[in-house]
């Protein structure tokens, strides 16, 4: 046979297995219709009132979550535009810990009504020049917001940390951030270091232990370790503390090394020098004032004989990382192997001891005041999805205080500002004369999404609470936002719902930057996917 | 048929059928990139066998991510891609070039032309297009300090075809600094001093310029210093860990005390090494306001580690090799390959060096340095794609300011050349020649407008009144390029439009060689065994 003549164009030239598509309607529109259903997904998780999704990762792993992050993290996203949309919800998430639903949901919102407008004869890229003047005029707009005088917070007055995170742990735990706050923002405060830009969200620590309930939630000054004391003494107090990265052992050379033994005595003399040896160094560690060793690495029977009987207690702390933690909360300096210790690289706690919380031994590191560096917050619940979930509120909480205090500034919450954006976004969209006011005008109305999705997941009528909102911010009131639990309008300094300045202006900017690339794209090329190994079928339900 | 006489699996295409094959591969693999060109060109979004996403505008990204079967196509890809090998830009415009070289000669073709008068005809074109480049370029004095702005300019003209105009505006400024920072009078540019990292953090306008280097590790050890100033920097590539001797040795010990006076002399011999920098920096560092920083390309073992940190000395282990080159250039002094005899002059030094942590990853800035030869762009930019499609955009734009330097030319760009060129050809060459090569010519001539016209195209403008407005004004003497915001002719030499030379030349000559092997094809043959499945 004669080569089958190549069909014309790129179809022709490609590899088999590639998909193409180019265009208006095969890529742009398509590439919209399928940001639309991953928000679809995650837009009824926002706010206080969003429901949960089950979600079962391929690891048949169990989610039940309302984090936006956590949810497109789990979902796998395949579709190229769509992913887009994702890594944006995952930037806002590193970049300040919150906000990612806002990022995916605002982001497939501007895109939905681009579609509208593509609809109606305009041209990708007029609707990306619109948006961009948009997003940067809502830029200005939003500093303007800025509540007066919150540029300056002390960040370690606890009632002004409460009331800007209370926005964003309400969001995933509503009704219990009451509880939650005053626990978040005590573990953050006692670690703020001098300089309130260096906090590192490291310092808080969180433990989760299955039992109990909210109530039982605790915050404690120091480290929590999961597991035991190695030896038979599980509590000191107002201890010295030794630690060594390298095992409590015999020390070894790294090249291999032989016992050369001729006859028994030379055996038995051979384990009492060794014996000795390990004596004496634990003997030094004991007089040094040490009550409590700590081993990065195993800790030998013969050691530990002798730890025992110098009453000394003795911990394993197998991450590096956690270690490390644990020399910040002591202040003692990790010494390489077993040897006796300077005074300066000893640390201290107030109490080390290990106590049973719901079945499980912990050993509970406290010291209340030389070190301020680390501390836990110790969750109880029932179920380890709750758990997970509680886990995520704080790390959004701990995050928000990270992100107040490099910037302080905070905007009326509650869809107030929202609103407030979109009254005036379009006054602005009247005095531009070019086709993008039409795309300016669009981007304001996305603006509703955010009071329409509180409502609609507040079971409240959408339409009547948006209208109510602009006839009171048209009137000047220009802070009022949506009380979920009354279900009317409110001016929010009065509900003290605030949201961070940060945290909207990252959002709103990542969502514009991964629309605009979305409408960018008027081609895709797609290789034939790796032919990896077939994942196995998750299991069915009815399976036993 | 012969062939099927001595292979009878062999698959032949002959005459003017291997033609229109050849001819409709250049025209497909044009069409595909034709979108790319220019400013207003659109994005490709490009996904991998593994799902992942890379956005795209540039010629050559795509012609290496788009796996290309047709074996005409492959031609003219390799063709694209040298040209980016040896000028750093212009893949775009060489393939839509040979593809409107073919288009304009299937016409020609199709009228009973034979291919080889239309080789010749090109063959005359091109040399006299040659020659009018050279008379056509702008020379531009390249001293001891270059005009920046005209730099810029190129930077920018290059820059905006692969990145949105913000961005774009903003990395020409930080290209032309990079070049010029690493230019060494008398000595070839030597872009590889420029190090690009990047980033995962913040927007893509965060991108910046650090004159000095910036390292993808930190120290590794939670006591060395986080920030230091004045520092002193030694570069050596000294291994710092105990390693195991080649042959296979074993103690022999009949006590622990004879086992730990072998674990000592073990390490004796790293902690010497260690010792000796330390005495070099308690010799430099006498007053307590500077401090010294040891970045090692080899390893750094805990021990010694700590030994440094109690010496207050910052240490890196395991950079990379070609940042210990870098190192030198930025900071000064000189790479070590041994600790004995170490002076002050090797060591190097730094204003401000300090860690920067974000996530998982550590980044260790050295700033600040005097008279740097080699500096550093930060990319920065939410996501991996982003980075990509900036890190695309850099390597081109410095590629193109160091054209410029080297050239010490430049040519007026947005389309400006080509019809300038087409004019010359027409109106003056096309004159001289006797005969059928006439023909070859004018097809030449002809396809050197698909670059306005495509410009054109992309912009949403109507392609003839374009051209033919073009046309006119050069026509009348004014040498002018196409506006694409409005579709009038503008004079690129007040927009600061200007193109590489050497770009320009490397098309020119490339191209028409390509294009004319493509059509003195008049049998395709594939014979030998299929080493895939029969379909």
């Amino acid at each position: 046979m004669v080569f089958h003549m190549q069909p014309y164009g790129i179809q022709g030239l490609l590899k088999e297995g590639h998909k193409h598509l180019s265009g208006l309607d095969e890529a742009v529109l398509k590439n919209i219709d399928a940001c639309k259903q991953l928000t679809l997904i995650t837009r009824t998780s926002l706010g206080p009132n969003g429901m949960n999704k089950m979600i079962i990762n391929h690891l048949d792993k169990l989610f039940v979550t309302n984090d936006a992050a956590t949810i497109v993290n789990e979902l796998e996203v395949q579709h190229p535009a769509a992913k887009i949309l994702v890594l944006a919800g995952k930037a806002q998430q590193e970049e300040i810990g919150d906000g990612a639903n806002l990022t995916i949901s605002f982001a497939g919102e501007i895109l939905q009504n681009a579609e509208e407008l593509i609809r109606m004869g305009l041209h990708p890229s007029e609707i990306i020049s619109g948006y961009t003047k948009a997003i940067n005029k809502t830029i200005e707009l939003l500093e303007e917001l800025v509540e007066e005088g919150s540029e300056n917070m002390d960040v370690r007055s606890k009632v002004e940390v409460v009331s800007r995170m209370k926005a964003a742990v309400s969001s995933k735990r509503f009704g219990e951030e009451d509880i939650l706050c005053p626990l978040i923002a005590d573990a953050c405060i006692q670690v703020c270091p001098k300089n309130p830009a260096n906090f590192n969200v490291d310092n808080v620590r969180i433990v989760k232990l299955v039992g109990g309930g909210l109530h039982n939630c605790s915050v404690v000054r120091g480290m929590i370790l999961k597991n035991d004391a190695i030896g038979s003494i599980k509590k000191v107090e107002k201890a010295k503390i030794v630690v060594f990265t390298g095992g409590v052992d015999t020390s070894a050379t790294e090249t291999k090394g032989t016992v050369l033994i001729q006859n028994a005595e030379q055996l038995e003399k051979y384990a009492k020098t060794e014996e000795a040896k390990v004596e004496e160094l634990i003997k030094a560690v004991a007089d040094s004032g040490a009550k409590v060793v700590v081993s990065g690495a195993a800790v030998g029977e013969m050691a530990l004989h002798f730890c025992e009987r110098y009453k000394l207690m003795v911990l394993k702390i197998s991450s590096k990382f956690e270690l490390r933690r644990f020399c910040r909360t002591t202040g003692a300096v990790a010494l390489l192997k077993l040897c006796p210790p300077n005074p300066d690289n000893l640390g201290y706690a107030d109490s080390v001891s290990v106590e049973e919380i719901g079945g499980a031994r912990v050993t509970i590191v406290k010291n209340d005041e030389a070190g301020n560096s680390v501390t836990t917050v110790v969750l109880r619940g029932s179920t380890d999805s709750i758990l997970d979930d509680l886990e995520r509120a704080v790390d959004d909480g701990v995050n928000t205080y990270k992100a107040m205090c490099r910037d302080s500034r905070i905007l009326p919450g509650a869809a107030a500002t929202e609103i407030e954006l979109a009254r005036k976004l379009k006054e602005f969209s009247f005095k531009e004369t070019g086709l993008d006011q039409y795309a300016i005008a669009k981007f304001a109305e996305s603006f509703e999404m955010v009071p329409k999705i509180l409502a609609d997941n507040a079971g409240l009528n959408a339409m009547e609470i948006i209208s109510s909102l602009y006839a009171e911010h048209a009137s000047g009131n220009t802070k009022v936002g949506i009380d979920i639990e009354e279900g009317v309008c409110k001016d929010v300094s009065n509900l003290n719902i605030w949201d961070l300045y940060v945290t909207k202006f990252f959002a709103l900017k990542y969502a514009t930057d991964a629309a605009c690339t979305v409408l960018r794209v008027d081609q895709i090329i797609m290789s034939k996917p790796a032919g990896g190994p077939k994942r196995d079928q998750p299991a069915g339900m009815d399976e036993d | 048929m012969s062939l099927r006489v001595l292979n009878p699996n062999a698959e032949v295409l002959n005459k003017s059928a291997a033609l229109h094959m050849n001819i409709n591969a250049a025209k497909g693999l044009q069409d595909v990139l034709k979108t790319n060109l220019g400013p207003k060109g659109t994005i490709k979004m490009l996904v991998g066998g593994a799902g992942d996403i890379k956005l795209t505008k540039d010629g050559n990204t795509l012609l290496k991510e788009m796996q290309i079967q047709n074996p005409t196509a492959v031609m003219i890809a390799r063709t694209a891609v040298a040209q980016d090998d040896t000028s750093g830009d212009g893949t775009t415009s060489t393939v839509i070039f040979i593809g409107e070289l073919m288009k304009q000669s299937e016409r020609y073709i199709d009228e009973g032309m034979h291919p080889r008068v239309l080789v010749d005809g090109f063959d005359i074109a091109k040399r006299a297009t040659l020659e009018f480049l050279e008379n056509f370029k702008t020379h531009v004095v390249m001293g001891e300090t270059p005009d920046k702005e005209i730099l810029k300019m190129v930077g920018r003209t290059t820059l905006r075809t692969k990145l949105y105009e913000a961005l774009a505006d903003q990395l020409s400024d930080i290209v032309v600094n990079a070049v010029l920072c690493v230019r060494k009078p008398e000595e070839p540019i030597d872009l590889f001093m420029v190090e690009i990292m990047h980033m995962r953090h913040k927007f893509d306008v965060d991108t910046r310029l650090i004159e000095g280097l910036v390292l993808d590790h930190g120290s590794r050890h939670p006591d060395m210093k986080r920030r230091a100033e004045n520092c002193y920097i030694l570069t050596c590539n000294v291994s710092l860990e105990y390693e195991k001797s080649e042959v296979n040795a074993g103690f022999f010990y009949s006590t622990a005390e004879q086992r730990e006076t072998m674990v000592t002399a073990e390490r004796r011999q790293v902690d010497e090494k260690v010792l000796q920098i330390i005495e070099l920096k308690n010799k430099v560092c006498s007053d307590n306001e500077s401090n010294f920083v040891v970045i090692n390309q080899k390893g750094i073992d805990p021990p010694s580690l700590d030994l440094l940190a109690r010496a207050g000395i910052i240490a890196l282990r395991r950079a990379k090799r070609r940042n210990m080159e870098r190192l030198v250039l930025a900071c000064g002094g000189e790479a070590v390959n041994s600790v004995d005899n170490l002076t002050p002059d090797c060591l190097g030094w730094a204003g401000l060096v300090y860690e920067h942590v974000l996530g998982e990853e550590k980044y260790t800035f050295v700033e600040n340095v005097k008279n740097p030869h080699s500096c550093t762009i930060l990319i920065k930019g939410p996501n991996d794609h982003t980075i990509a499609q900036i890190k695309d955009a850099i390597r081109d734009g410095l590629r193109s300011i160091k054209n410029t330097l080297e050239d010490e030319a430049v040519v007026l760009g947005a389309g400006a050349f080509e019809v300038a060129a087409r004019q010359h050809l027409i109106n003056n060459v096309k004159k001289t020649v006797q005969g059928r090569a006439q023909v070859g010519i004018e097809a030449f001539a002809d396809a050197l407008l698909v670059v306005p016209k495509t410009l054109a195209e992309n912009s949403g403008l109507d392609t003839q009144d374009v051209i033919i407005s073009l046309k006119n004004e050069h026509e009348n003497g004014n040498i002018v390029g196409l506006n694409h915001h409005t579709g009038e002719p503008i004079d690129p030499q007040m927009e600061g439009i200007f193109d590489n030379y050497s770009v320009k030349r490397q098309i020119i000559n490339s191209v028409p060689v390509i294009a004319s092997q493509l059509l003195l094809v008049d049998e395709v043959i594939r014979a030998g065994r299929n080493m895939r499945k029969p379909s």
